[in-house]
Formats: C-alpha cells, structure tokens, sequence
C-alpha cells in the first residue's frame, strides 16, 4: 500500500517534472516572441507615425472634418490615433500568436476563432467610437445647457447622459462580437432598470419638498418671481 | 433663376401679375394676428404719403401661421383698397401674400423676399416686422428713402435705447464688428432694414441660405455681404421702438446662439474681406447716430454674477479648450472675486471675445456648444456692467462703448494673429 502510494507520488513528480521542462521552452518561447511583438509594434507605430506626418494627414484629416469629430470624442489625433492602433493591433497579434505556442489544449481552437472574430471586432470598435462622439457631445450639450439655465448639479446631469450612451454603446458592441449576449442584455436591462429606478427614488424622495412646490406653484397658478436679465437685443 | 426651384408657382403667377415695381416692403410674419393690420396700414400709409408716384408692392410671407394673420393681411387689404378707391391713380400699390413654409424663419422670408425683389426688378426694399408696436409711416419711408433717393445698399435701423437695453449689441456685436469689418454699424442685428434691389440679386446669387446662420439671423449676414462687396451702406436715425410683449425677443441664451454664432460665421466666410489692419470708418447716419435715454433703472442682477461662476466652474474643460492659459487664468481669478468689487476689465473681455471667434474658426469643439459656453463669461461682463453704471448718465455710458471700440481695434492684431495660427 505505501510503497504504491510512494510509487504514485513519484509519477506525479516526475510527470510535472516532464511537464514543466516541456512547459518553460514554450513559455520562454511565448514571452520571446511577445518581446519581439512588443518591439515590432513598437517600430511599426514610429515608422507609420513618421510616414503619416510627411504625409500631412491630420492636415487633410482636418479639412476632411475628422479631426473635429476626434476632438469632440476626446480623442489623439488621426496620425496618432492610426500609429496607436497599429501598435495595439501588432502586439495584440503577437501576443496571442505567443499563447498558441504554449500549445495549451482548447487554447488554439480559441485563438482561431479570435482570428474568425476579427470583423466583428472592428464593427465593436466603430461602434464604441460612435458611442464615444454621442455620449460626449450630448453630455456637453446638457451641461452647457444646464448651466446656462442655472439648474443645481449640472455635471450630474451630464455624467448621467455619458454613462447612459456608453452603457447602450458597450453593450451593443459587446453584443455584436458575440459575447455572453443574454448575460450583456440582462446586464444592461438591470443597469438601466435600476439607473432609472434610482432616479425616481432620487426624485421621489429627495425632491418630494420640490415636487410638492412645482406643483403647487402650477395649480395656484402662483407664479415664483421670475429671474429676467435685461434684453440682450 | 435660382428663385424658381423654390418659389410656389401661384406666387411666381402673382409676382409676374404685377410685373415691375420700385419698392417692395416684405412684411415676414409668424402668429402676428394681432400687429399685423397696424404695420400694414402703416407701410400703406407710407406709401402714399412719400413714394406718390412709384410702383410699389407689399408682400407679406408667412411661417405658417396658425391664428389668422394671413385672413388680416388680405381682408384689411382689400377694406383700404375700397376705401382709397381714386385716390391712388399715379401709382400702383399691390399687396401679396406667400407662405413660404410650414415652420418660421426669417431666412427662408428674406430668400423668399429677395427672389421677389430681384423678379420685379425693385430698386428699393424694405423689411419691417409686424410686432412693432410703434411702427409709423415715416419709419418705411426712411428705410426705403436712403436706398430709392441717396443710391445707399444696405440702410439699417437706430432707436433710442434705454440705458439698460440692448447691451449685448453694445458690449459685444458693434464694437466687434467694427473691429473687424471696418463699419460702424450699430443695429447689425433688427428687425428693420433697408436694402437694394442690387444687393438683393447679389445675395440671392449666394449658396448659403441653407446655413442655420443664414436661417435665423439673416439681416446682419446681408448688412456684412454688402460691406464686403463694396456697397454703400447707411443707418437711419428711427426713435424709439416697442415690441409686442409676445415679441419681446430670444432669451439671453438663444440671443447669443443666434447673434454671436451668426456673426462668427461671418467672420468665418468672410475672412478674406477682413484680415487686415482695423480701420473702421463711419457709415453715411441720417439723424444722431445714437441716443441712450436716461429712462431704466439697473435690474437686479445677483444670479447674474452667480450664474457667471458657476459658469465658470463647471464649464471649467471647455473653457480651458477655448481660451488660451493665461486669459483662462485671469477669467476664473475675477470669478473668485468679491462680488460687490467685482470688475471685468475691457481689456480682458476683447481677449476673451477674440479667442473664442478663433476657436471657432479652429473648431476646437462643436460649434454651437462653443458659442453656448460664451453666455456665463457674458454674464460676467454684464454683471460688471451694470455694477459700474448703476448710476451712470447715458453720456458717460456712451463714453465707455467708444473706449471698448477702440480696444477691439486696437487688439484686432491678436485676433488675427490668433486666428491664423495652425491648430
């Protein structure tokens, strides 16, 4: 009986043992080559950063109006925003090429269908880009909105807006690559639900004093004295 | 012509029944059932009395009016026609009525009264607004006199103001578009004016009138064309104005969307006709070319100053994009201040102001959110206005808009320099 559980133990040893010195080549192998990935993007986003400031494209992105819609997303810009995406691209490309050497069962299958994914990647992308340029323009509209007519918490206002739009965005891109689709729908269901229901809580109670006011002003028709700034024209 | 892809074919029918005129008044209307007969008579009365011998047409163009503006115009029409019936045999008065749209806007009426105007030949124009309360005869006439008689293009209005009124126009759109335009026109922004028949064919030539500038604020844009092309312009001294109270213009908010937006653009599609040295000359003024009366008192304007820091406050990254450091700095400095010393310097505001005309042209940001992050800075301005005049006489008052006039000119080189910097 011991000398079998002894015997046990030793193959186990010796099987990790095998494994490890079957394991370290290929992680040696893997974090050499997300080096080299590193340093490749790396070179890749100069050269194409170099490349795109002779060419002038932020000039032409520019007059093209597409810098505005960057500005306006908070975004680099367009030569910075292409050489930036090459880098990430190559290197995320290294890095997975990287796992699949591992050689780690289901791994590869996975990565492949990573490579499948690809344009449904992008589609996630541009909509999350979309998403961005909505979520920051509305939410600057409602600020500047709000603070020109003087209602309290105006920032809230439009952080409100921009968590709102990037929700929508992140669950419609996350939707579009497939991932966990009934978990992102009832992800999003349940955010929003209880955004919502926060908000009339929110109202309901903190603003019941409000609420009572506006509505007595409006059935007494007794009207608050009014804020009148001189006519600007 | 370019009119004919939007000018209805009934009112191309009515226009080409009329044939050639002289004059032509456009009477733009929205829901103005109730002012509409008085301005009407008014124009008639005009007229008759000043232009006895010219072809002369009133049209009125509509927004879709709801209420009954357009059964006043042609009933009140035809009652007067009635009653002056052979006593207007040495000239010709027709009045016609267009609906130009199902929605309001005062480009689309004045595109509409343009293409009338260049289709009947008119050589003198006038655009009056039914909810003038006070509109009289001799206003008409001295819009369209300077353009008929003294060969002027572009004729706009002065009233008397009260001290306390209209300091949007003072404080920022004439002194800043006599800086950079180079005339000394008050009233850029009314809803009376003059113009030609000359400058009615060149504007109508434009492909802008689906601009939204062009849309809501068309009148300074045509006064800025005329500038541009080189046409005389003038200003005609009319007395005091009153308003419906419906009519008691945009809130300060859309004031500024409509003006100051509406007057970047100009800058922005005009921009070779002003980059250059300030200069600016004084346009031909029929009577005084100006008169505050000391009427008004200072309304109370404590959210004013608070709605200027909050402004500040929490538009703090947008501002931070528009202004340059050290404006930015010296903006939230004075929005720290005590409220009772509190002080916007000339100075810093034609700083302020220039920055933001060339943020503009960079598009740093949407453009309109641009110009809506101007109102709290004005705000602070008009805060600091009033504070210091309180008591202030019209003169003294008058005294100060001419030294910020002479700032915008002379810093005129930092908005150009600004403006022509790279992004």
């Amino acid at each position: 009986m011991k000398e079998v559980i002894i015997q046990g133990l030793s193959q186990a040893y010796s099987n990790l043992v095998h494994m490890f010195a079957e394991f370290l080549p290929r992680l040696l192998v893997m974090l050499v080559i997300v080096l080299v990935g590193l340093l490749v993007a790396y070179l890749l986003k100069t050269i194409l950063r170099t490349v795109l400031h002779v060419t002038r494209l932020d000039r032409l992105s520019e007059e093209a109006g597409a810098s505005r819609f960057l500005r306006m997303a908070a975004l680099p810009s367009m030569t910075e925003l292409l050489s930036r995406s090459l880098f990430w691209v190559t290197w995320i490309g290294f890095i997975l090429i990287g796992i699949s050497v591992l050689g780690v069962a289901g791994l590869q299958d996975q990565i492949s269908r990573l490579f499948l994914l690809l344009p449904a990647i992008f589609v996630a992308i541009l909509i999350l880009f979309l998403g961005l340029v909505t979520a920051n323009f509305f939410s600057r509209a409602a600020l500047l909105a709000a603070v020109n007519a003087g209602y309290p918490a105006p920032k809230l206002l439009s952080w409100s807006i921009r968590f709102l739009i990037w929700a929508l965005a992140v669950s419609m891109a996350l939707e579009q690559v497939g991932v966990a689709r009934q978990t992102v729908i009832a992800a999003f269901s349940i955010v929003f639900g209880a955004f919502m229901f926060g908000l009339a809580i929110a109202f309901g109670l903190g603003g019941r004093d409000l609420a009572r006011d506006f509505l007595e002003r409006s059935l007494s028709e007794k009207k608050k004295e009014k804020y009148e700034e001189p006519q600007p024209l | 012509m370019a009119e004919d892809s939007f000018l209805a074919d009934d009112f191309l029918r009515e226009l080409m029944s009329v044939g050639e005129v002289d004059l032509l008044v456009g009477i733009p209307s929205y829901n103005n059932a109730s002012t509409i007969r008085q301005a009407l008579q008014s124009v008639e009365e005009s007229l008759r009395q000043n232009f006895v011998r010219e072809r002369a047409v009133i049209l009125n163009v509509d927004g879709g009016s709801g209420d009954e503006t357009r059964q006043i115009f042609v009933q009140s029409s035809e009652r007067r026609d009635a009653g002056h019936k052979g006593l207007t045999s040495l000239r010709t008065i027709h009045r016609i009525f267009c609906e130009y749209d199902r929605s309001p806007s005062q480009g689309l009426a004045l595109r509409t009264i343009v293409a009338a105007a260049d289709l009947l030949r008119a050589r003198a124009c006038a655009v009056i607004a039914p909810t003038t309360t006070n509109l009289t005869p001799s206003w008409v006439a001295n819009l369209l006199r300077p353009v008929y008689r003294e060969g002027l293009d572009f004729v706009a209005p002065l009233y008397v103001r009260s001290r306390f009124q209209g300091l949007l126009a003072r404080d920022l759109l004439y002194p800043m578009s006599r800086a950079v335009f180079s005339q000394r026109i008050r009233e850029l922004y009314s809803d009376e004016w003059g113009f030609s028949g000359r400058l009615a064919s060149q504007c109508l030539e434009q492909d802008v009138w689906h601009e939204e500038a062009v849309r809501t604020r068309p009148e300074a844009w045509m006064a800025i064309r005329a500038t541009s092309a080189g046409l005389k312009c003038g200003q005609y001294f009319l007395g005091p104005k009153t308003a419906a109270p419906a009519a008691s213009g945009p809130d300060i908010v859309e004031a500024i969307r409509q003006t100051v937006g509406n007057f970047f653009w100009c800058m922005e599609t005009n921009q070779p006709n002003w980059i250059g040295p300030a200069n600016s000359q004084p346009v031909l003024t029929f009577g005084p070319d100006h008169e505050l009366s000391s009427d008004g008192i200072p309304p109370s304007q404590e959210k004013t100053f608070d709605l200027f820091r909050s402004g500040v406050n929490e538009l703090e990254p947008i501002l931070a994009a528009i202004l340059a450091k050290d404006t930015h700095a010296q903006v939230k400095t004075i929005a720290l201040s005590d409220r009772s010393k509190f002080h916007f310097a000339g100075e810093l505001w034609v700083k302020t102001l220039y920055e933001f005309a060339a943020s503009y042209h960079h598009a740093v940001l949407n453009r309109d959110h641009l110009v809506q992050a101007l109102v709290p800075l004005y705000r602070g301005r008009l805060y600091s206005f009033l504070l210091e005049h309180a008591n202030s006489s019209g003169e003294a008052m008058e005294t100060q808009s001419e030294i910020l006039c002479q700032e915008f000119e002379r810093q005129k080189p930092y908005l150009i320099e600004r403006w022509t910097a790279k992004s």
